[in-house]
């Protein structure tokens, strides 16, 4: 069988100067245009500014497959389903993918407070990637699912917590590309609400869709996917025995509790 | 688990999707733009909806904002200072330009905080990322058509014969857009990095519409500096945009100069957004 899915020697190099949130101003890039210019160099950049969120990622995945990526806090396990999600672009290596992706990478992205819950399940399928035809022949589904078809002329601001997190989830859950990329999402809401989308989920594997899950509710983990990805300062190893790569991970992180920044200035070295 | 490897549909022979390092020299790709036409649909949809629900007016304001500015700057500056008008009323004059700039400010001010606005879609979700400051300057051109209307009222109300040339008024609208669509472009792709430019904005936009022949008709420009002048290319745009609906000798000079700035923007604007758009999810 051939995969669906093929990464060779992916890698995304983050500059610590632009870090979230803390972009360059204008004055620097000036200043740092100049310095650039004036010294004839195209980069003043040096090893240090620099680290590697992800490095030397191959693997390849076959339809149908479901496949748990477990790591610590800042490991890269988002910025590997952000590379596959194409929202971010790595900086070198190449992924292939046969098919539709979809990426649920948080609850309800592009949810507006002031529309409407129908209005919004529109909106939020039109964002994750469901074309008009196919949110309208899933609408009566995603209601459903919900459970709160009463509140749906309503405006999600005035929505609680929980029903707005049913109504994101909903949606979710009925988008079924290929390959679907989930951070986290199944894990919030409450007990018969996540026996529920469980209950979809195992629906859409079973139709043969491919699944990246990333979570650190091993229970999941163990339950839904035939492999893991456990990944550790940017590096990836596959394993096919679920169980013990688990109970490996587990003993790990008790046994040396690393700090997260640690992680990083190593790999920076590297 | 052997159970889960069951194939659902043949794989196709070449890769839906590629993912590779950006590269220096690609261009935009329209397809995968086009790909994604109802999301854009959807972006404009939403700006309306949310707009008309949480305002008391809804497109009042619309036909208010532009008319508003008129009658201010009539007062002030045809009554006060007694800026000449070559022809017909002050106040036809001033709608007539103040009508595409209110659309031009509006749309340029919008799309450049546009990206910023929806750094939760980006970060999250991937999409052709020029579909967010496209579409929010089609938002401000449904506005415009809106308040168009009130435009043939003034022009019933002033009993201003219609001239051949209005004929000519959708292809300076569509140019219009253009050059908002190549400013939003580039404002809002450098405005993601380089956040000055935000604070810089209010301040060009307001530049601009002296810059332009809005206040006051652009033969009041010395003729020495009316080929310079022309440069700008909302001027081109507005003055014939005037001329067209209140019967005025057209000047296909700036207009041309206008047609030409604007292309070489929009090609500029592309490139520069196209090469920076890889960009956006890491420093928004």
């Amino acid at each position: 069988m051939r995969p669906i899915v093929q990464v060779r020697n992916l890698g995304k190099r983050y500059y610590l100067t632009r870090a979230r949130n803390t972009s360059p101003t204008l004055r620097e890039a000036l200043v740092g245009a100049a310095r650039a210019f004036s010294f004839q160099r195209l980069s003043t950049r040096t090893d240090s500014d620099h680290f590697w969120a992800l490095r030397e990622v191959t693997f390849d995945v076959r339809p149908g497959e479901v496949i748990g990526i477990i790591g610590p806090n800042g490991a890269g396990k988002s910025t590997l389903l952000k590379l596959l999600a194409r929202i971010t672009k790595p900086t070198e290596g190449e992924a292939d993918i046969y098919g539709r992706v979809g990426s649920i990478l948080e609850v309800g992205t592009g949810f507006h407070p002031d529309l409407s819950g129908r209005e919004n399940i529109y909106l939020n399928a039109a964002i994750l990637g469901m074309k008009r035809h196919e949110i309208r022949r899933k609408l009566d589904e995603i209601i459903a699912f919900s459970e709160i078809d009463q509140f749906l002329e309503m405006p999600v601001k005035f929505y609680s917590s929980g029903m707005y997190v049913r109504l994101a989830f909903a949606v979710a859950v009925h988008l079924e590309p290929d390959v679907l990329i989930l951070d986290e999402v199944l894990s919030v809401g409450d007990a018969a609400f996540q026996v529920k989308c469980q209950e979809k989920m195992s629906q859409v594997r079973r139709q043969g869709h491919t699944i990246f899950l990333v979570s650190h509710n091993m229970q999941a983990i163990r339950e839904s996917c035939n492999r893991v990805f456990i990944i550790s300062d940017g590096r990836l190893t596959q394993r096919s025995d679920v169980q013990n790569a688990i109970d490996e991970y587990l003993q790990g992180l008790t046994s040396a509790r690393k700090p997260i920044t640690g992680a990083r200035t190593r790999s920076a070295k590297g | 688990m052997s159970a889960l490897l069951q194939p659902v549909t043949s794989l196709p022979a070449e890769p839906l999707i590629k993912i590779r390092p950006s590269r220096p020299w690609s261009i935009i790709n329209l397809r995968e733009i086009w790909a994604h036409r109802e999301l854009f649909v959807f972006l404009v949809w939403r700006d309306l909806k949310v707009r008309y629900k949480q305002t008391l007016l809804g497109a009042l304001w619309v036909i208010l904002q532009p008319l508003l500015m008129t009658v201010v700057l009539v007062v002030f500056l045809g009554m006060i200072a007694r800026v000449p008008s070559p022809g017909p009323p002050y106040s036809l004059f001033l709608y007539s330009a103040l009508l595409p700039w209110t659309f031009f400010s509006n749309a340029v001010a919008a799309s450049s905080f546009s990206l910023i606005g929806s750094a939760g879609m980006i970060t999250k979700v991937y999409f052709p990322r020029a579909l967010v400051p496209v579409a929010a300057v089609a938002v401000r051109l449904s506005d415009f058509l809106i308040a168009f209307g009130i435009m043939a009222g003034l022009l019933a109300y002033f009993r201003v014969p219609p001239a051949w040339s209005a004929l000519l008024v959708p292809f300076l609208v569509a140019h219009l857009t253009i050059l908002a669509i190549a400013v939003g472009l580039l404002l809002s792709a450098v405005n993601v990095k380089y956040r000055d430019v935000g604070t810089i904005i209010p301040v060009l936009i307001q530049l601009w519409m002296f810059a332009s022949p809005i206040v006051y008709p652009a033969g009041m420009v010395p003729a020495r500096w009316r080929v310079a002048y022309e440069l700008n290319p909302l001027v081109g745009i507005i003055e014939n945009f005037r001329s067209c609906l209140i019967g005025l000798p057209m000047n296909l000079r700036s207009l041309l100069i206008s047609l030409v700035i604007t292309g070489l923007l929009l090609c500029c604007a592309a490139f520069v957004f196209h090469h920076m758009e890889d960009e956006f999810a890491d420093v928004v």
